[in-house]
């Protein structure tokens, strides 16, 4: 689709209404495009590919844990031949360090936010693309840059980054880690952080200015405030990361001392300094990485139920109030390093009060489901899953908020059991459901239900079991980042755990091969969807599939709000859902004014 | 399969494992309700023939909004509000309210490096950085039912001393001073490890604390002073390492 | 109903003030290490450091001035010439600043301002490269922009050079 009809140019010519023709280069059209949806299928593979990366580097570490010093099958003589097939202690620094930032800044970032953000808000919102698309396009290859960058690192004398994802000082200067890997590891976020920077101005602009006529704030679908509000945290404190990473180069390439300590003479800096600036961008980086999850998970309940969104105003006033509180309760992860006792208990008394907005909006899901007319599609299950691990892993939450039990959890596996329960498995249900929901939309086909129920059985128990099986890991003491648990007497009797863990954790990677077949398998034979399979009525599901370059032929009117499912209006036409630009004359009739 | 929390032997321990205790009674009802909701709605709240759609309510009416506040506020006072009153009082009352001028607490400076801690008291005179300092590496041994005072501080990254059997950890950072105090209820050797990633051999930096009775740890005391007086060597002040016990703090 | 060019323009300002705002926390960032490793030090400037050149400091800044008021008399190319002078200038004052041990690593006021100054000469040239590549069409974009880097440079100076 090219050069659109004349007719319909005829109605457009101002302002973002003006249709242009689609690309026809190779390299124009696939590689350097400009349209979102073609940059958002191009983060979605490279978060995925990531994903997958990301996901082996678990196996490992579980590997080490289940079986200290064994060597690893297969694998093992390609990545650590020289250590007969052991991942050694410094390897396996390396392994939780990158599995971490891999995850986070190399799937999760480029699957939500810029793989669905891109291809979705636009269609969301009525609009022909993204406000800025050349931006749009610099930032996907900032990205590529920075995977780069990252990539090469591993390859350097000295190593990769080993300091963990969270990089405290001095264990990230050289005093800990010498060698350029570390370095490298501070481009290549800087570079990544950048792209997340560009991606919020796009998507901030690109909601507040180019939402279709009656697409007000209040009838946008909740993924978009999910993509806006993410946006807002990202353009506020990925910067603040950026200045950690800046002082850290400087700290590590021109000798200055902001995060070492000096003598009294020299004077020097403070490695506590670090952990504020890195902590006052990685509270809000979790509830970035978190906000569209909810997003899209709060709609598509609302669709599969067949009502309404429960509470729409509420959920939004909830998301708003977790973006501001985001801000304030980073200390909570810092309760170890000796702070004042006004200020800890600040953080705590914070830290808790954010726990009443995530019940209303968990409280809302339930209100949605409830008095529903539930289709337990794939998308479905996952959506609901999320909503069960992510009770468990806000709740252990609060363990971790009051300062008398984190004395005891702080820094052993309850905390990596909390934030995997949220991290990796709501995060990781609600892009399956996100995949599963879109697909028809981004290829044109539809996946197998068959395999999207056999992909999700055995990921939802095996997820919970997991990092439930690590709550209980940091109950009995255990801490983070050890090579060899039983070096200490009190965790010998762990073993069994860790083993039922690893094996368990074998099982969720196994799992995902089933994902990897329907995915690509349905791309190129899958059944061709329809505009709407599953008759919904946001806007992107009023276009073909996939959609147009322009996306829409005539900007859209927009009459609704988007969860307008088993309204009387619809039932008057015939159906249990309208389209949220489906105008709808009014019919007066006796029945209508009951 | 054993999952066991480590014994506790610490007179402020009962404080930590109280708090996990109300926590997993109160979240683990909180999920209780939310799953039994979703189930019930799970299996009565399907699409079926004849019912195809769900009740139309945007869930913004009066007793909806009622509802939702009614749970926020007792989620808040019933969890929340009784968790922040407790840890404040745990907090001022025993944690943060240190041992300074209790002649009867030992004092103790740790030092933690990579991959190993040292411990240095004070000796027979009282003060820190004299020949009679006892200095030990790896273990530090303590009488019973004495409020012990440590003082952490780092030579190179930032470690964590993590005491599981006494519910507690404290980081140690390169440049400044922490400081902690705990008490022993039962002689015996417990583990101590670290907690904050420290490098390749974090997971060996592991050290012994050793509870007696007042009796053996005068004996041992004895042993140590006599030892280290020995052993003291002028010439090479870093051998008997520590600092003293006022600065810095 | 509003031409084109008005709605994008309105658009370039919303980016422009989101890009400016998340530029500012970076600057912030920066700046609260400095406000720590402050104090933290027993005296400011820490004993032992060499007298600061304020004046030569300061007198580079006045390209960036040059520039602001350049752009306003809608002369790019006499801005390009001034931003590039500024940082000529900038990499000139840094070397004489290393030879007096005042540079990185020398003590906390060369890490401080050599980590600002850095930073925002990162942001002229960036700035510059910009200027070059959308020459005529955002005027008043550029001109925000660089008064908005200006203004950086005008906190920086005020904050290390001369408290």
């Amino acid at each position: 689709m090219t050069a659109p009809p004349a007719a319909i140019e005829a109605h457009q010519g101002e302002g973002e209404d003006a249709i242009h023709p689609a690309p026809t280069r190779f390299l124009r059209r696939y590689v350097f495009s400009t349209d979102h949806k073609v940059i958002g299928r191009q983060f979605l593979f490279l978060g995925l590919v990531f994903l997958a990366v990301g996901g082996v580097m678990a196996m490992l570490i579980r590997w080490q844990l289940a079986r200290p010093g064994v060597p690893v099958p297969i694998l093992g003589r390609v990545l650590y031949g020289r250590s007969g097939g052991v991942i050694s202690p410094v390897a396996y620094t390396a392994l939780f360090t990158m599995h971490g930032t891999i995850m986070i800044f190399f799937a999760v970032t480029p699957i939500l936010i810029g793989g669905f953000g891109n291809f979705l808000v636009p269609l969301l919102i009525g609009a022909r693309d993204m406000a800025f698309p050349r931006l749009n396009m610099i930032s996907f290859w900032t990205m590529a840059a920075s995977t780069s960058v990252l990539t090469a690192s591993f390859f350097v004398p000295l190593g990769t980054a080993n300091a963990g994802w969270t990089a405290y000082a001095t264990l990230s200067t050289t005093i800990g880690t010498p060698g350029v890997g570390q370095t490298m590891w501070v481009v290549a976020i800087y570079l990544n952080g950048s792209a997340s920077v560009m991606g919020a101005v796009n998507y901030i602009t690109t909601v507040i200015r180019l939402r279709a006529p009656g697409m007000t704030y209040m009838r946008m679908p909740i993924t978009v405030w999910g993509f806006f509000l993410t946006s807002v945290l990202n353009a506020l404190f990925v910067p603040v990361l950026a200045a950690g990473m800046v002082l850290l180069f400087f700290d590590r390439v021109f000798g200055t001392q902001f995060f070492i300590a000096g003598s009294t003479i020299r004077g020097g800096g403070d490695p506590i300094l670090y952990q504020h600036l890195f902590w006052l961008f990685g509270h809000p980086e979790v509830y970035i990485l978190i906000l569209p999850a909810w997003g899209v998970v709060t709609d598509l309940l609302a669709f599969f139920a067949r009502k309404p969104a429960f509470g729409y105003r509420v959920t939004v006033g909830a998301l708003i109030a977790i973006v501001v509180l985001s801000s304030v309760v980073y200390g909570h992860h810092m309760f170890t390093t000796g702070m004042s006792p006004l200020l800890g208990e600040s953080f705590m008394v914070l830290t808790m009060i954010i726990s009443v907005p995530t019940a209303l909006l968990f409280l809302n899901w339930l209100g949605t489901l409830w008095r529903g007319a539930m289709r337990l599609t794939t998308p479905m299950l996952f959506c609901v899953g999320l909503v069960f691990t992510f009770g468990i892993g806000g709740l252990t939450g609060l363990f971790l908020a009051d300062i008398v039990a984190d004395m005891y959890l702080h820094d052993t596996y309850f905390v990596v059991g909390h934030f995997h329960l949220i991290m990796a498995a709501a995060l990781l249900l609600s892009s399956f459901a996100a995949v599963y929901f879109w697909f028809p939309k981004m290829f044109g086909r539809m996946m197998s239900e068959r395999l999207g129920k056999l992909h999700f059985w055995p990921t939802f128990v095996a997820l919970n079991l997991v990092f439930i099986g690590q709550l209980l890991l940091g109950y009995a003491g255990m801490q983070r980042r050890l090579y060899d648990p039983s070096v200490y007497d009190f965790l010998r009797p762990l073993l069994p755990l860790n083993r039922f863990i690893s094996d368990t954790a074998y099982l969720l990677g196994a799992a995902q091969l089933v994902f990897v077949v329907n995915f690509f398998w349905s791309l190129f034979r899958g059944k061709p969807a329809e505009p709407n399979p599953w008759q919904v009525g946001t806007l992107e599901w009023t276009v073909p599939s996939p959609p147009p370059h322009h996306n829409f032929d005539r900007l859209p009117t927009v009459v609704r709000g988007p969860h307008e499912l088993g309204s009387p209006e619809a039932r008057a036409r015939g159906k249990d859902w309208l389209a949220q630009d489906e105008i709808v004359e009014i019919v007066e009739s006796a029945e209508e004014s009951r | 399969m054993r999952i066991e929390i480590p014994p506790d032997v610490s007179v402020d321990g009962h404080l930590v494992d109280g708090v996990l205790g109300y926590l997993t009674w109160a979240t683990g009802i909180l999920f209780l309700v939310a799953v039994g909701v979703l189930v019930v709605s799970l299996v009565r709240d399907r699409a079926r023939p004849g019912r195809a759609t769900g009740a139309y309510t945007h869930g913004d009416r009066r007793r909806d909004q009622l509802l939702t506040l009614a749970v926020g506020l007792i989620m808040f006072f019933a969890v929340d509000a009784v968790l922040a009153a407790r840890a404040h009082r745990a907090l001022s009352d025993r944690f943060w309210r240190y041992p300074d001028g209790d002649p009867r607490a030992l004092r103790v400076e740790v030092t933690a490096r990579q991959w190993s801690w040292t411990f240095r008291t004070a000796g027979p005179d009282g003060r820190f950085a004299t020949p009679d300092d006892v200095v030990t590496l790896g273990e530090l041994h303590v009488p019973v039912g004495r409020p012990i005072f440590l003082k952490l501080r780092s030579k190179d990254v930032v470690h964590s001393l993590y005491l599981p059997n006494f519910r507690t950890k404290l980081d140690a950072i390169p440049g400044s001073t922490t400081r902690m105090w705990i008490e022993a209820t039962t002689p015996g050797t417990y583990e101590i490890g670290c907690a904050q990633h420290c490098g390749t051999s974090h997971y060996k930096m592991r050290g012994l604390l050793v509870v007696e009775p007042e009796e053996s740890y005068r004996a041992w005391l004895e042993r140590a002073e006599t030892d280290s007086r020995l052993r003291y060597d002028a010439a090479h002040p870093a051998a008997a390492e520590g600092w003293d016990w006022e600065h810095g703090s | 109903m509003i031409a084109r060019a008005d709605r994008r323009q309105v658009d370039g300002l919303v980016g422009l003030a989101i890009f400016l705002g998340a530029t500012t926390m970076l600057f912030a960032g920066l700046l609260l290490a400095y406000a720590v490793l402050r104090a933290q030090a027993i005296a400011w400037p820490p004993p032992g450091t060499p007298p600061f050149p304020t004046a030569a400091a300061g007198a580079v800044g006045l390209l960036l001035v040059g520039a602001s008021v350049a752009l306003r008399a809608a002369r790019p190319g006499v801005a390009l010439a001034c931003g590039a002078a500024f940082l000529a200038g900038q990499i000139g004052l840094w070397r004489h600043l290393v030879a007096a041990h005042l540079g990185p690593g020398a003590g906390p006021l060369g890490d401080v301002f050599f980590a600002l100054t850095g930073f925002h000469a990162l942001h002229v040239a960036a700035g510059l490269v910009v200027l070059v590549a959308a020459r005529a069409r955002r005027p008043r974009l550029a001109t925000i922009y660089w008064d908005f880097v200006l203004a950086v440079w005008l906190v920086i100076y005020v904050a290390v050079c001369l408290t």
